[in-house]
This record gives C-alpha cells, sequence and structure tokens, in this order.
C-alpha cells in the first residue's frame, strides 16, 4: 500500500515535503479515494524508514490543507470531500504558475513574451 | 545468586574447557609417570608442578586479560549485572576451572604418596603445603588480575606469583620441621606444617575476598 | 499512564585528563529516536558509557527507565540493549551459543525474531565470533540485542563497518522497534545520513558539551546557505545568526543557524539563493564556528 513512496536525501526538497506531495498526487489522481485510511504514522515511519516525527509533519500539513481528516483514537483517513482530486490538480498548477511567473520577471521577460512561451508549451505537449 | 552470574560462571568453565579438561588429565597422567621409576618420578613430578602452575598462568592471562583486551568486556557489563555480580562470577568460575585441574592433580598427588610404597609417606605434608600454596597462588593470581589496569601489570602479577611457587620449594622444603621427616615412612603433621598450613590458608581467604571489597569501591570498569 | 522517561541524564560531569565532560543534560521520551553526532573525542561514547553505567559521572544525576545509574544498574539493564561497535562476544563460542546464552538469562528473547535476524543479517549461527569481520560482529551484537526486544536501546556507532545493504537491514530493523512507542532509541553515528533519516531529536556535542539539542525538523529548519550577488557599491547590512560569511568580491555566501523571513527581508533584495543544508552540512559549519569562536 505504501511501499510505492520514495524519500531520496538527495533530492533538495526535505522528506516531509516528498511525502505530503506523493500522498497528495495519489489521492489527486484518484488511488488513494476519499474516505481510505492512511497508515498509521508510526506504521509509515516503519515501512520508509524515516523518523515518526516527519510522518507527524506531513500529516499535520495535509491535515491543514483538507487533504486528511484525522479522527482522535480511529486514525487519519483521506478527506471525503467531493473534488479533491480537480482542487488539489488545480492548487499545484497555480504553484506552478505563480513560479513560472517570478522566474519570468527574473529574467525580464514581459506578460505577452510569458504567455508566448506558455503557449509554446502547450503546442509541443500536443505534438506528442 | 543473579542468574546471569550463574550463567557467567558456566560460561567461564565451558570456554576454558580445553585448558581445563586437558589440565586435569595432564596432572593425572603425570603422577601415572611419577609411579613408573625414580627417573619417571623426577619427569612425573615436574610436568605436574607445570600443568598445575600452567594452569594458573593460563587462566589468569586469558580468563581477564584477554577479555579486557578483546573487547568482550563490554559485553558483559551489558548484561543485568553489577560490578559485585561481575567480579563474583569472574571468581567463581575462575577459581571452579582451576580446582578442576587442582583436584585431580592433588587427589592424584596424594595416591601416590599414600597408596604407593616406593613413596614414603613422609613427604605428605610437604605435598600436602605444596598444593595449598598453588591454591592460593591462583587466588592471588585473580585477585590482581581483577585489579590490574594494564596488562603489563598483570602480566607482572601472573610471572611474579609464579616465581612463588620456586621460592616456596627453595624456602618450606628446607625448613627443619619439614626436610627432617620428608624422606621418613611417617608423616609428621607438626606445629611448623600448622603454621604454614595457616598461612597459606589466610592468604588464601584474603586473596578470595579482596575483590569483593574493592568492587564495591570500583566506579569505572572501562 | 505514567510517563517516565526513558532516560534523563542531569548536569552530567567526567573529568579525564585531556577531557572532561561538562554539565550534560540529555533527556530521551519513549517512542523517540535520538541521534547523537559531534567530531571525534568529544565525549559521544563517554556519554553512552555513562547512560549505562560502564562508567560513573563525577557529579550530576542519570536516571535510566527510572533507574538510578550506576548504583541501580543491573536493573536497568534488563530492559536496555547497550551496543558498541567495539564490543565483542566471546571469541571461542559460537552465534548460535551466544544466543542460547541470551535466551537463559532475558525470558523475553524472541528466538523467532533471532533466527529472521540471522537470515536477514546473512550469518551463521555456527560460526565462532573470532572469525566473524567487524561489520559481522556488530550484526551480530546488534542482533543479540535486538532479539530481546528491550524498551530501550542505546547503540554507540552501530552502522560501523556495515556495507550500504547491511546498513539498510540493520536501519529497518531499528524503524521496526518504533512501530512500539513504548519503545526508544539512542544512537551515536557518524553517518550523517542515517541520522537524518530516522532521528525525532538530534543532539549535537562538541569537546565534552551539548552545544545542540533539538527536534530534527526545527534544527533543519533553521539552518540556510543564502546566496547573495552585491552590485557594485552596496554593502550588507548587520545581521544577526549569521554563523559563516563568505566573500569572494561581489558574491557573498552567508551561512545562518536561525532563518527566518526575517532575515531573508533584512537581507534585502540581492538574494540569489537560498538552499537548505543537509546534516552533515550542518556538522561541519557548527564544528567549524565553535572552532573560530573558540579562536581556533
Amino acid at each position: 500500500m505504501y511501499s510505492g513512496i520514495n524519500i531520496s536525501q538527495t533530492d533538495a526538497r526535505p522528506m516531509y515535503l516528498q511525502i505530503l506531495e506523493q500522498i497528495r498526487a495519489r489521492v489527486a489522481a484518484g488511488d488513494w479515494p476519499p474516505g481510505k485510511e492512511l497508515p498509521s504514522i508510526r506504521a509509515l515511519a516503519a515501512a520508509l524508514n524515516v523518523s515518526v516525527i516527519t510522518i507527524k509533519r506531513a500529516y499535520l500539513d495535509l491535515e491543514s490543507e483538507g487533504v486528511i481528516v484525522t479522527r482522535h483514537g480511529k486514525g487519519s483517513f483521506v478527506a471525503d470531500v467531493n473534488g479533491l482530486a480537480g482542487e488539489l490538480t488545480e492548487a499545484k498548477l497555480d504553484e506552478h504558475l505563480n513560479e513560472a511567473a517570478a522566474l519570468g520577471r527574473q529574467l525580464g521577460l514581459s506578460e505577452d513574451e510569458l504567455a508566448a512561451r506558455l503557449r509554446r508549451a502547450q503546442r509541443n505537449l500536443e505534438k506528442k | 545468586m543473579n542468574v546471569v552470574t550463574r550463567k557467567l560462571i558456566a560460561k567461564e568453565l565451558y570456554v576454558n574447557r580445553w585448558f581445563v579438561g586437558g589440565g586435569a588429565i595432564s596432572a593425572v597422567v603425570s603422577v601415572l609417570i611419577a609411579a613408573t621409576s625414580k627417573t619417571g618420578f623426577n619427569i612425573g613430578a615436574l610436568t605436574w608442578l607445570t600443568t598445575i602452575i600452567a594452569t594458573g598462568v593460563m587462566l589468569g592471562i586469558y580468563g581477564i586479560m584477554n577479555e579486557r583486551k578483546e573487547h568482550s568486556l563490554q559485553f558483559v557489563l551489558s548484561l543485568p549485572l553489577s560490578v559485585g555480580d561481575y567480579v563474583l562470577a569472574k571468581m567463581l568460575g575462575l577459581m571452579a576451572c582451576f580446582l578442576i585441574v587442582w583436584l585431580a592433580g592433588s587427589a592424584a598427588a596424594m595416591t601416590l604418596v599414600f597408596g604407593m610404597q616406593a613413596v614414603p609417606d613422609g613427604v605428605g605434608p610437604y605435598v600436602v603445603l605444596l598444593c595449598v600454596f598453588m591454591l592460593a597462588n591462583f587466588a592471588v593470581v585473580l585477585c590482581g588480575a581483577l585489579h590490574a589496569q594494564s596488562e603489563a601489570l598483570t602480566s607482572a602479577v601472573v610471572i611474579i606469583t609464579n616465581m612463588g611457587v620456586s621460592i616456596f620449594m627453595f624456602t618450606i622444603g628446607p625448613l627443619p620441621g619439614i626436610s627432617q621427616s620428608m624422606w621418613g615412612p611417617t608423616p609428621a603433621w607438626n606445629s611448623t606444617f600448622w603454621t604454614v598450613l595457616g598461612c597459606e590458608l589466610a592468604v588464601l581467604v584474603v586473596a578470595f575476598t579482596l575483590p569483593f571489597f574493592l568492587a564495591a569501591r570500583r566506579r569505572d570498569f572501562l | 499512564m505514567t510517563n517516565h522517561k526513558h532516560l534523563s541524564m542531569r548536569g552530567v560531569r567526567k573529568n579525564y585528563r585531556f577531557f572532561t565532560l561538562d554539565d550534560l543534560t540529555l533527556e530521551l521520551e519513549p517512542g523517540q529516536v535520538m541521534g547523537f553526532v559531534g567530531p571525534n573525542g568529544a565525549g559521544k561514547s563517554t556519554t553512552l558509557r555513562l547512560a549505562i553505567g560502564l562508567i560513573a559521572p563525577d557529579a550530576g544525576e542519570i536516571r535510566v527507565l527510572g533507574h538510578d545509574i550506576p548504583k541501580n544498574q543491573a536493573a536497568a539493564k534488563r530492559d536496555v540493549g547497550f551496543v558498541s561497535a567495539e564490543m565483542r562476544l566471546f571469541p571461542h563460542a559460537t552465534l548460535g551459543w551466544h544466543m542460547d546464552f541470551m535466551k537463559s538469562i532475558y525470558p523475553e528473547w524472541d528466538g523467532g525474531y533471532a533466527a529472521t535476524l540471522v537470515k536477514r543479517f546473512n550469518l551463521r549461527t555456527e560460526q565462532n565470533a573470532r572469525s566473524l569481520s567487524l561489520g559481522e560482529h556488530v550484526k551480530a551484537t546488534l542482533l543479540l540485542a535486538l532479539a530481546r526486544r528491550p524498551k530501550l536501546l542505546i547503540l554507540d556507532e552501530p552502522t560501523t563497518g556495515l556495507d550500504p545493504v547491511a546498513r539498510h537491514e540493520v536501519i529497518s530493523e531499528f524503524m521496526d522497534v518504533l512501530r512500539d512507542e513504548s519503545r526508544s532509541i539512542l544512537f551515536s553515528s557518524h553517518n550523517t545520513v542515517d541520522v537524518e533519516r530516522i532521528s525525532d531529536t538530534i543532539a549535537f556535542i562538541d569537546r565534552g558539551r551539548i552545544v545542540e539539542c533539538s527536534n530534527k525538523e526545527d534544527f533543519l529548519d533553521r539552518w540556510r546557505r543564502i546566496q547573495v550577488q552585491l552590485p557594485p557599491g552596496t554593502a550588507l547590512p548587520d545581521l544577526p545568526n549569521i554563523v559563516h560569511r563568505q566573500i569572494d568580491g561581489h558574491f557573498v555566501t552567508l551561512t545562518t543557524n536561525q532563518f527566518s523571513e526575517g532575515l531573508q527581508a533584512l537581507i534585502g533584495p540581492h538574494v540569489t539563493g537560498i538552499q537548505r543544508m543537509n546534516l552533515e552540512e550542518i556538522f561541519v559549519a557548527n564544528v567549524m564556528h565553535h572552532r573560530e569562536a573558540r579562536g581556533q
């Protein structure tokens, strides 16, 4: 169930963030459907060979994002919110667009130049 | 007694089984050789003495020094026992190993002295004193080795106390109370004998109990 | 439910001729992994030996699983597994003999788990301890400690001599221990990658003193390398908490141990990059910082 989650210590992103993103991705893709019970913090820690505190942090952040809900004494579950998968993907898109805007500013591109680049990227996708 | 202490005593007997078995057999065989002829007696007596001394030295060196050197001391101390338990286990365990060889050798020697016609019974007291001396000697070796902090010191204790056997033979043998009746047919259990025996037993008791008092004060085992 | 700390060291001092361990305070809660790092000779082994009662402190209090150490060490050691990389088994006995030995002493010995570990760690029960390589010895002593399922594991450089596969196996077993929230681990290691990965708390020791002891995530969050490119004629303002400053013309690299957005704002608009640091980099920066402060 959680053997597919991988933590890389050579990745620049912190471990809790990698876990968080991989869980979010699974929820977004529908692999982890709403209502599915998440592994307990300790079980996931042992399975991934990662400290309990890191898993705790990831779960806390996922909960504050509304991706999961923790019921005291019962465990954590994928939030049963309709369209959550879609919401997550949209949040991801916004994240990337914000980054692109910042990079564009650093490179000194104008709004039109940046938009043109986006169109080029979309066309490349269609070619594939 | 702490179950760990019991197990460690058993372990001592187990790991030293070759020395102990070999030593006991060698001591008995030496006596058999001594029983054969005059030359045989000299050879046998020498090997008997050497066997018992060597067993004491080996147990002192391998039993204590090497454990420290080979870092298995840390393993033992990670077990649920206290300092006192460890000292007790070491003393009793190694003493048990030595006793097996010593009892075999002493019993064989006594049988030779009092059982064989060719050997004058008069030498009995001397042999008894010699046997008890070697036992007291080993207790001193153990006591010293348990407290010596360095290999050099432990080796020194082992060497010096074994030189003691030669010293014993050269000083006690010529004592009037002993030498007079040594080659006679009757053993002389006289005051000289009892005095020397008393001293030996006193040393034995002190050497055996001293580690427990010293251990109580010891704070660092490494 | 009483929450006894598994380990509590307060104001502990130990004097040696060339080295003093001073004012050592360390606490370990059940369910936690504490990684203990520091340069060679900083006092890691001394601390762990004090914890298990092998040496006695000159001052201070030590309690392990509620027992006074070193006075009640026999009772404490019933539930503590201590393994050090320099520890050796009885040379003329086999691993199998050692396993039986442990079984006879510890009623909680799990023979099934021990057998599994023999296979997992690639050991042989018929092998004499003296013919074991360093790595195999470490694995064997770990096996003997793990199969007892002790409440507390105190480990001094437990991954010494282990190849990457063996290290992975051993770390997995440690993490398995943590499935039980009533058990804990204190381990010292030079392997910062492992410490960073599995520790909940990191304690950093240098020259006999604990210089840092905090929650790992907070610790890693506080340290950053900040790259700044200053236009000609500008200088950096006075900045707090800069542990190291490297200047190469217009390019400045700052190392901070108290990163915050406030600090970033203070530095100004010329920041070209902010990098997190891994434990090894923090370790080196920390030690260098303390050495500079001492004037070395």
